[in-house]
């Protein structure tokens, strides 16, 4: 890895920590899926994964610890091998839109599971029983983020990376 | 109207569809006195060693202590991280002391703030004054 990948990957986290913190008045809205997803797409898995362990030990930093902290090194990068794997089979940023929704619509389960690694089965339940309304805000809102908002970012950081790496 | 106009409004009335289905199916829906469960107080520095019990149709525990604000003199402290218990029996826990709150289940740690502790049957809630 490069000092330019190691800039790259500091500037990168830090707009989604600060993307994320701007929205974070409004539940469950986020642009840090639509972020990632993009990131991939643009610099590539490798960079991004990086980007996800740095952006999610920010986040330790702000919150502090919590058990929820530790499932965001889980699905973050999941999301990015996700949107790695089908980076060649998806044509249109209706593909990532549904990434998006899914992956919204899946936060919540996939953290009451972690949950109920600490708290029990039954807690888990509760968390992603209480908890379906917020993710289907975060899923919709994901899908129309991503597909109001993929292609314009696209276009600009792929101009962007090129005058950056000299390609 | 152009196609993702279409389909992001297909998407919102979905949505509200869906939550609507939540509302109406999956939605917490009380039972009075469904559950039996006790509030346990104690702070040595004043003298406090109070029970409660209470039958509850809430899911969580700081909606019991909502309801029952007044008589458990509770007072809380919301931040971005949720919502803290810093009061009991009139009581507010002095930080410049190292004061705290300790809250056990059952006799066990809590481990989540008091918005995501469930309520179940039977169940001791224990909060104790304590230094950190």
């Amino acid at each position: 890895m490069k000092i330019r990948d190691i800039a790259l990957i500091g500037i990168l986290s830090a707009i989604i920590t600060a993307g994320k913190l701007a929205l974070s008045f409004v539940p469950n809205v986020e642009i840090v899926t639509l972020l990632f997803i993009v990131y991939t797409i643009v610099f590539g898995y490798k960079r991004i994964f990086f980007t996800s362990v740095v952006f999610t030990t920010t986040e330790i930093f702000i919150y502090g610890f919590s058990t929820w902290l530790l499932g965001y090194y889980i699905v973050w990068p999941m999301l990015i091998m996700i949107t790695g794997l089908m980076k060649e089979k998806i044509k249109s940023e209706y593909g990532y839109a549904t990434i998006g929704a899914i992956f919204g619509y899946a936060f919540g389960m996939f953290f009451a599971i972690v949950e109920s690694f600490f708290y029990g089965r039954a807690y888990g339940w509760v968390y992603w029983i209480r908890g379906i309304p917020f993710d289907l805000i975060h899923g919709t809102s994901n899908f129309i983020i991503i597909l109001v908002l993929y292609k314009p970012i696209t276009d600009v950081l792929m101009k962007l990376k090129k005058s950056y790496y000299n390609l | 109207m152009n196609k993702k106009a279409i389909v992001i409004i297909s998407i919102l009335v979905i949505t509200l569809l869906l939550f609507a289905s939540y509302k109406t199916f999956l939605g917490p829906k009380g039972i009075e006195g469904a559950k039996e469960v006790t509030v346990h107080i104690v702070n040595e520095n004043e003298d406090v060693d109070k029970t409660f019990k209470y039958n509850t149709d809430h899911g969580f525990l700081l909606e019991l202590l909502e309801e029952k604000q007044e008589e458990l003199g509770a007072t809380f402290e919301t931040s971005d991280l949720g919502t803290m218990v810093i009061g009991m029996m009139n009581y507010i826990s002095d930080p410049n002391k190292q004061e705290f709150f300790y809250i056990t289940i059952n006799g066990e740690e809590a481990m989540t703030g008091v918005g995501e502790i469930p309520l179940n049957d039977k169940d001791t809630y224990k909060f104790e004054l304590t230094n950190y």
